[in-house]
């Protein structure tokens, strides 16, 4: 309990360090509660998300860093590896690959990363991981570029 | 001639037997006390007691770090990854080197490139600056501080990962200290860092495909492990018998598949409840189930609600033989009465055969009784002068009815499924399948006639009769059981090679016939240890019982199952007699017993 705290502390004054060191970026604490975070991560250029700004919440267990945070998607969005509904993410290292080493910061790293790699043979969003694995890739840019422009843009006028 | 082969089997079973006395005299003896063991045999399976665990295992792991010449706890570490196959590892080893069979399971060696820390680092997991005397660096070399190494193994502890605690680093699979976990681990909470300790132990019976934990209800403590046969019926020295392949109660001749899906069928009367359905319709007034027992579809119930048949809705009486007045529901109905047909034909077929499992079952469980009446007839027969001094014959003969009873109660179940369409539907054409069914019902009848015949001779009051008529009762024992012995063992036969046996593309197997009864396991052997006092308490014991091997005192000096000195004195009699007989079967022919 100590620990998580004491850890989380440390981690909030790095990201108040590193803030323009990393602009894609942007993680918030709860002003309440130093166990749940949100961020704001950009789209990674030269894929479908490009342009959107997608947030991120985490809710910290007690266990941190020992357990893995759990982070799903506010922002809707059209993924393979991210449920359509709940925004829950398959990503190996939030499950079974976690290190204690990691922090929520580079956490978000891995996540723009998997937004740039999907990984179509272990699907959350089966039509989108569907579209991949036969090939129809346009199919599936045009249908992540699609959600990106209604949910993660800012609406114009 | 049948005869014959079964007698040469037994011979050979003296043999061995007088070939180990002096090393398996505990086992043995205890065997003797038990129920359904009328010789002794040198047991394939062994029971691992929570003081023999450790034992249990030490030879694996000599094996591994002998060859591979490896510490003890990397030999763990590689047998829990290959789940304590040691040829695997051999395989692995002489396959792929040494380098590679280390790295898969996350074994390595001291890392001499450990570079000499600064007085302080940075634990990365908490953050906080460290003296270098309060952090630990693992083989693979990575260094975390103490703190944060205990958390981490305390967390993998409580998940159950104690097997395979891997280092806090990203992808850096290597496998923790065992010593270091159990020192920083023991500094916090003791009692975690003992069931770190069980869960290594533990770990050659819960990752181990030949040793299973006994299923008795509450637990005994014990595990069984079978040397080669995984198919096998097993008997814990706590006294329960199991299938070892799927820890249900031993139900040979059905295979676990079968058993598995009686059992669940027996459970929630299925077969009932789908008649019911497909037969009945609730009333919609009252709600009790009616049958059409004939006429047109308006039907009415006792409770004098008129309703449509077909839809189950409230009518009023008016009607002709086609139609309801003011009720049209139009439904077409040949393939309901299809399916009603199918359904009662099918609950038939398994009130049969569950009708003959329960009384087979149930003729057993009376039958136990028998066992009680018999001792206490024989110990009356034992006071009485006579020319008989051994009815081991009639406790024999009660053994050999338990042994066919049970057998033959699982043959039924065996049947519904063997025969039935449910999982060998597509195997046979019906026409095979009648022939194979006539053949195995055909075996199946002339043992239930005899295990009758012998449940009737067993019944007599043996303490009223004269010699002459104990003789002749005693030749007619003798037979049958033979004979049932014979009709068992040719029934299994049937079902392994002719049934099970000719399956295209499904496997069953079940557990070898043994005409003695379901095998127990005996105790481990634990002589070349020194290890804990327990141990070596155990060990005094047996030699105390090998000096004495092979006589009447054997039995009794060894305190290692006092649940079957309470036994009757006559059948410890029975036992004296067997010792000093070299052992005898009586399912033998009078003449070969009559010999020795």
């Amino acid at each position: 309990m100590q620990a998580s705290r004491a850890r989380l502390f440390k981690e909030y004054k790095e990201v108040q360090r590193e803030k323009v060191a990393d602009p894609d970026i942007q993680l918030v604490c709860d002003d309440t509660n130093i166990f749940k975070w949100t961020a704001l991560v950009k789209g990674p250029s030269e894929t479908p998300y490009e342009g959107g700004v997608f947030q991120l919440a985490f809710a910290v267990p007690e266990q941190y860093p020992l357990q893995p945070p759990q982070v799903r998607f506010l922002t809707k969005i059209f993924h393979p590896n991210v449920h359509f509904k709940t925004g829950e993410i398959c990503l190996d290292i939030l499950k079974t690959a976690w290190s204690p080493a990691w922090t929520l910061q580079s956490v978000c790293r891995a996540i723009i990363a998997l937004m740039a790699h999907p990984e179509a043979d272990s699907p959350l969003n089966c039509d989108s991981g569907n579209l991949l694995r036969s090939g129809d890739l346009r199919g599936y840019q045009s249908m992540a570029r699609m959600y990106t422009k209604l949910a993660a843009m800012p609406k114009k006028g | 001639m049948e005869d014959f082969i079964y007698i040469s089997d037994s011979e050979e079973d003296f043999m061995s037997d007088r070939d180990s006395v002096g090393n398996d005299d505990v086992e043995d003896d205890d065997s003797l006390e038990s129920d359904i063991k009328w010789t002794a045999t040198a047991s394939s399976t062994k029971v691992i007691t929570r003081e023999s665990l450790l034992v249990a295992q030490r030879e694996d792991l000599r094996r591994v770090m002998e060859l591979l010449n490896l510490s003890e706890q990397h030999a763990r570490t590689l047998l829990i990854y290959h789940r304590w196959d040691v040829e695997k590892v051999f395989a692995v080893f002489v396959e792929k080197g040494k380098d590679e069979l280390f790295a898969e399971a996350g074994i390595t060696e001291k890392n001499c490139m450990i570079k000499h820390a600064p007085a302080a680092m940075t634990c990365e997991v908490c953050m906080e600056d460290i003296p270098k005397h309060k952090a630990t660096t693992m083989d693979c070399g990575h260094c975390f501080c103490d703190n944060c190494w205990t958390e981490h193994f305390i967390v993998k502890i409580n998940e159950g990962q104690s097997r395979r605690i891997t280092c806090m680093a990203f992808k850096c699979t290597a496998i923790c200290d065992e010593a270091i976990v159990r020192n920083l681990v023991s500094a916090r909470d003791a009692d975690l860092a003992e069931r770190f300790e069980r869960f290594l132990l533990e770990s050659y019976i819960e990752d181990n495909q030949r040793v299973k934990w006994c299923p008795s209800v509450p637990h005994c403590g014990n595990a069984i492990r079978v040397e080669d046969e995984k198919f096998c019926e097993v008997e814990c020295t706590c006294g329960v018998q199991f299938c070892f392949s799927c820890s249900s109660e031993a139900h040979s001749p059905c295979s676990c598949l079968m058993w598995e899906l009686w059992v669940k069928k027996c459970r929630d009367e299925s077969e009932t409840v789908n008649w019911i359905t497909v037969n009945t319709k609730s009333c919609p007034k009252c709600h009790k189930n009616v049958e059409k027992n004939g006429g047109c579809n308006l039907v009415s119930c006792i409770c004098g609600q008129a309703f449509c048949w077909l839809c189950g809705g409230a009518t009023g009486r008016d009607h002709t033989w086609t139609s309801i007045a003011g009720h049209s529901c139009g439904r077409f109905k040949d393939d309901q009465e299809a399916q009603a047909e199918r359904a009662k034909r099918d609950l038939y077929r398994y009130m049969h055969y569950h009708n003959r499992y329960k009384a087979h079952t149930d003729s057993f469980k009376l039958e136990s009784k028998l066992k009680e009446t018999i001792q206490s007839q024989i110990s009356t027969l034992e006071d009485q002068e006579s020319d008989f001094k051994d009815f081991s014959w009639l406790t024999n003969g009660l053994n050999r009815l338990f042994r066919s009873r049970r057998v033959l109660s699982y043959s039924y179940p065996f049947a519904f499924y063997m025969f039935g369409e449910d999982l060998f539907g597509d195997e046979m054409t019906p026409a095979e399948r009648e022939i194979k069914q006539n053949l195995f019902e055909d075996q199946q009848q002339q043992l239930e006639v005899n295990v009758e015949k012998l449940s009737k001779v067993l019944e007599e009051r043996y303490d009223l009769l004269d010699d002459d008529k104990l003789k002749q009762l005693r030749m007619e024992l003798i037979n049958l059981s033979v004979i049932i012995d014979t009709l068992c063992k040719s029934m299994y036969e049937c079902i392994e090679n002719d049934l099970l046996g000719s399956l295209q593309l499904a496997t069953h197997r079940i557990a070898a016939y043994k005409s003695k009864g379901v095998e127990r396991a005996s105790e481990l052997h634990v002589w070349s240890t020194k290890e804990s006092s327990s141990i070596s308490c155990l060990q005094t014991d047996s030699s105390i019982s090998a000096t004495v091997g092979g006589t009447v005192e054997v039995g009794r000096s060894s305190s290692s199952s006092p649940d079957f000195e309470s036994g009757c004195p006559s059948r410890k009699r029975a036992k004296r007699e067997a010792l000093g007989n070299a052992l005898f079967d009586l399912n033998l022919p009078a003449e070969v017993i009559d010999k020795s």
